[in-house]
């Protein structure tokens, strides 16, 4: 009894071990050039949407968060240009002149209405919380 | 039966050497068959294993007193529960528990990844494996758990084993070796993985987004295992300590602190693509503390109650730590230009700053904590006499660590990544600032005199109240925009970045931990001894010591003291602390009595008559004690947020957002 | 024959519980000189001041010896170093701030000490030229307007 246990748990071992057979190779994942840029993308997003409401709930002054927004934005940008440049993407054409002037009609003429995207917020802010444009009403960068 | 077991052993010695060896050739040679029947031994290994202890438990539970293992730890009148935890409660069974949980994990890490990262798996499989083939060295070779009695002796069988050691009869004994050796083990999947990204130089910080949750869950367990042990401690040893600072509680928190750390400071990477090197050499120090842990708890290096039997598994720890460290430094000086920041600082008040600062204080209190634990062997090879230190030492330095960590948690989060200007700290310190201070200033005009009381009670109401802002603060933004109560604002909150948020709830747990920790400043105690009916006061409680009863079972006799507790004249309820005396052992232990409250823990300790035939009972008041098991408990549900995936990423998943050629996002789970 | 046992089993509690005299002992002076002495009964790190174990074979005898020396007139500091001549330098609590005990102490700030300037020559070294990632501004346009599309449909 104990012979045939050893003898089975020796044997089973072994042959499970050594005996691979093709079928049991793993499909090949093609590996992406570009999957540690779209992850970097992806973490600079999020950094983004944090940092905007960071700044909705009243945790930043209005020059850091202007500051720091750009920065994140240009880091985007490069990795996004790095990623067209791998896969030979052409970049997006260059926009009009209004960025986005169908995209949200200003409802009301209230200060606290984004001229931009139309965002509506409780109380006033120099910047959209939004977009991040100036919510001044002139047409900023 | 046992020789069996030991086969077992043998084979899966066996096939870990195997398997780092197919696992690097096939990767050299590119031969696929290879590889990935070195990963299949990993599985083999992990069956073999199980079936080991699956004998080994099974000799402990039938009583086998053949076997020298089982008659030292067990014996016929323990419960079953313990009886199975004797696996782990010896030197030679707990080793063989370790290299099962590594096979564990081993195989549940080839398994989730048996498709991915084809380049990296082959040096992660190699690595595990080579500290499995270690660990299997000693099981098989060195201290055997199969060992018969027969050898070298004259007897073949004892009637009845020696049972556990009658301290560790208790719940969470059962509990706490397991726990912390889960997170023993478990520290060695990130440094494989950061090890085999490493070596293959991958792109990106894939081996922090693959290990996060590794690194998350077995930070949970270490958490786990030093807090069970120290509720443990408190109630079982018999003199309310909880932390005693002896050498194998400071080997469970050495890791705990550079993996704390490492937490932290992988932000840095994933976030900014900085301290890359830093974080290389955290996850290292974290995995290589583990296993020292284990050298000193197991080689009678350092004198401890904890340590095990000495044994001659020391001078192997020293030669597996000496190799894996110099590989380990080698390949991190060789890779230096991989590990090269991609980004600079934007400002000095900021959060990568502070985190800085949050790495520095960790580190200290760790180097501190292992200055401490080996100060004894390095003053004697120095000066000739071992000279040790003690819990004066350790307070001394570790309480103003501990009261600037606790500062830097409140701090620290409510920075701004990249930059703060000082409009936006005075906008988020304000506050809570002022109500720190103010609380100090109420309790110095109350009375409390205890410089160190004050400052962590002030800085602890300082901490909440920037936890709480947070989230009050978010939660009414996201109602200003989408509506709805408060509640759902904060779940939505929470699950929009459950990271954070998560992270907010365990440094809300550090705090309830502080607050209990300081109730140590205000401990009072008596030792009396008490004749029947005899009243003892301590505190504002009058403690009546009403009947003394006794009586025994199989595995023990008892006696114990009933204690009526009384407060003012009301009567709050009866005390029956326990003293019981171990037959097979010999040995006699305290069950305390504790009445534990929110603000003050009610301890009695009876230690049986005196010589004048008197009842002797120790009482102690033990404020604000149970905040730390509280604190214990909002850690858990904090770590098991931050486990939950943020709602972010699978919304950006589904986006498809431009320039995506067919491909989702990569979701991180 | 059983009760037997049992009541054997409680004489032997009872006498594991004798040699308990020195718990009474706890006042204010023995206090006093107990908290600069360890407790070395090898299963905790407390001080024979304020070690609770309450049938401690190290803590009782020490603080009956203390009290009986302190009847004799001696010294606090006389007491504590009859202790160290008898034990060594590991009966204190903390080693004296001396010689290589000294280094001891101080370890621990002069690793603090180091990391400050490890963190101080961080900042020097990360602080200087902010690495904006080059991109020329057509490009960064071009960009910033999908990325602003993309984060309205993220929230």
């Amino acid at each position: 009894m104990l012979l045939i246990s050893a003898g089975i748990l020796t044997v089973g071992a072994i042959l499970y071990t050594l005996f691979v057979r093709a079928k049991d190779l793993p499909e090949p994942v093609p590996p992406s050039p570009v999957a540690h840029l779209e992850e970097r993308r992806a973490r600079i997003y999020e950094g983004l949407r944090d940092l905007q409401f960071e700044y909705r709930v009243g945790k930043l002054s209005d020059a850091d968060y202007q500051q720091t927004k750009l920065s994140l934005q240009r880091e985007l940008a490069a990795v996004m240009a790095e990623i067209d440049r791998i896969l030979g993407v052409k970049p997006a054409p260059k926009p009009a002149v209004a960025p986005q002037p169908a995209a949200a009609p200003p409802k009301q003429s209230a200060a606290y209405v984004c001229p931009h995207c139309g965002a509506e917020f409780a109380q006033a802010l120099k910047f959209c919380g939004e977009c991040g444009k100036p919510m001044t009403g002139e047409t900023g960068a | 039966m046992e020789n069996l077991g030991a086969l077992a052993i043998l084979l899966a010695f066996c096939l870990s050497l195997y398997s780092v060896v197919g696992s690097l050739i096939g990767k050299w040679k590119k031969n696929l068959f290879l590889t990935i029947s070195a990963q299949r031994a990993v599985y083999s290994i992990w069956f073999l294993l199980t079936a080991a202890s699956s004998l080994l438990v099974y000799a402990l539970m039938t009583g086998d007193f053949r076997m020298a293992y089982v008659a030292a730890h067990s014996n016929h009148a323990m419960p079953a529960l313990y009886k199975f935890a004797a696996w782990w409660g010896g030197q030679e069974g707990s080793l063989l528990f370790w290299s099962w949980l590594l096979a564990t994990y081993s195989a549940i890490v080839v398994f989730t990844n048996r498709s991915k990262f084809r380049e990296m798996m082959p040096y992660v499989v190699s690595i595990l494996m080579a500290t499995q083939c270690f660990f299997l060295i000693l099981n098989a070779f060195v201290v055997s758990p199969f060992q018969v009695l027969a050898v070298g002796r004259g007897i073949t069988e004892v009637p009845d084993g020696n049972g556990l050691n009658p301290l560790l009869q208790y719940w969470s004994m059962a509990i706490h070796p397991p726990m912390l050796y889960l997170g023993y083990v478990g520290f060695i999947v990130p440094f494989a993985f950061a090890m085999g990204s490493l070596i293959t130089r991958q792109p990106g910080d894939s081996w922090i987004h693959t290990t996060r949750r590794w690194t998350l869950v077995t930070w949970l367990f270490q958490s786990c295992g030093i807090l069970v042990g120290a509720g443990w401690a408190y109630a079982v040893l018999g003199w309310g300590g909880y932390w005693g600072w002896d050498p194998v509680e400071n080997a469970s928190l050495l890791p705990w602190i550079t993996a704390t750390a490492f937490l932290h400071s992988v932000m840095m990477q994933e976030k900014k693509g900085m301290m890359k090197v830093w974080n290389m050499v955290l996850i290292s120090a974290t995995f290589f503390l583990c296993i020292f842990g284990t050298f000193l708890t197991r080689s009678g290096v350092v004198q401890s109650v904890h340590a095990f039997a000495q044994s001659p598994i020391g001078k192997y720890f020293v030669v597996y730590l000496t190799v894996g460290i110099a590989a380990t430094a080698y390949l991190i000086l060789d890779r230096l230009d991989y590990l090269k920041s991609e980004s600079r600082l934007e400002s000095v008040v900021s959060r990568e700053a502070s985190f800085l600062f949050n790495n520095l204080i960790l580190l200290a209190s760790c180097f501190a904590v292992l200055w401490g634990t080996m100060f004894p062997v390095i003053s004697e090879a120095v000066t000739g006499e071992q000279v040790s230190v003690d819990a004066p030492f350790y307070n001394r330095i570790n309480v103003p660590i501990g009261l600037f960590l606790i500062f830097l948690t409140g701090v620290g989060p409510l920075i701004a990544w990249r930059r703060s200007s000082l409009e936006s700290l005075k906008r988020a310190f304000m506050w809570p600032a002022i109500g720190g201070f103010a609380l100090m200033v109420a309790l110095f005009a109350a009375g409390v005199r205890h410089f160190y009381a004050l400052m962590s009670f002030g800085l602890c109401l300082f901490v909440a109240w920037t936890i709480v802002s947070e989230f009050w603060k978010g939660a009414n933004a996201i109602r200003a925009k989408s509506g709805g109560n408060l509640f759902g604002a904060m779940f939505e909150l929470t699950h929009r970045n459950t990271r954070r948020y998560g992270g907010y709830v365990v440094h809300m747990g550090m705090v309830f931990m502080f607050i209990g920790f300081t109730g140590a400043a205000f401990n009072k105690n008596l030792i009396t001894e008490t004749e029947l009916g005899g009243v003892l006061h301590i505190g504002k409680y009058e403690l009546k010591v009403s009947d003394l009863r006794d009586g025994e079972n199989q595995n023990y006799a008892w006696n114990h003291a009933v204690v009526e507790v009384r407060s003012g004249g009301k009567f709050l309820g009866s005390l029956e602390p326990e003293r019981r005396f171990y037959k097979s052992s010999g040995q006699s232990t305290s069950e305390v009595a504790i009445r534990r409250r929110l603000n003050e823990d009610l301890y009695l300790n009876y230690a049986g008559v005196n010589e004048n035939q008197k009842p002797v009972i120790q009482a102690y008041i033990f404020p604000l004690v149970s905040w730390i098991w509280i604190g214990f408990a909002t850690l858990i549900f904090g770590t098991a947020i931050c486990l939950v995936p943020s709602k972010i990423r699978l919304q950006y998943a589904r986006t498809e957002v431009v320039g995506m050629v067919g491909k989702h996002a990569p979701a991180e789970r | 024959m059983l009760r037997l046992r049992g009541s054997l089993l409680l004489l032997a509690l009872a006498a594991l519980s004798l040699a308990q005299t020195g718990m009474t002992l706890a006042t204010p002076e023995i206090r006093r000189v107990g908290d600069k002495l360890a407790c070395l009964c090898g299963s905790c790190k407390n001080s024979v001041g304020d070690c609770p174990m309450i049938m401690c074979h190290y803590s009782n005898p020490a603080r009956e010896k203390i009290a009986s020396m302190q009847k004799a007139g001696f010294s606090d500091q006389a007491i504590i170093d009859e202790f160290v001549k008898k034990e060594g330098i590991r009966a204190l609590v903390a080693p004296p701030a001396e010689g290589f005990s000294l280094v001891g102490w101080l370890m621990p700030f002069i690793a603090i000490g180091i990391g400050l300037v490890m963190i101080w020559m961080f900042l020097r070294r990360f602080r200087k030229p902010a690495a904006v990632p080059e991109i020329d501004p057509g490009d960064f346009d071009r960009y910033r307007d999908r990325i602003d599309k993309d984060l309205a449909k993220l929230d």
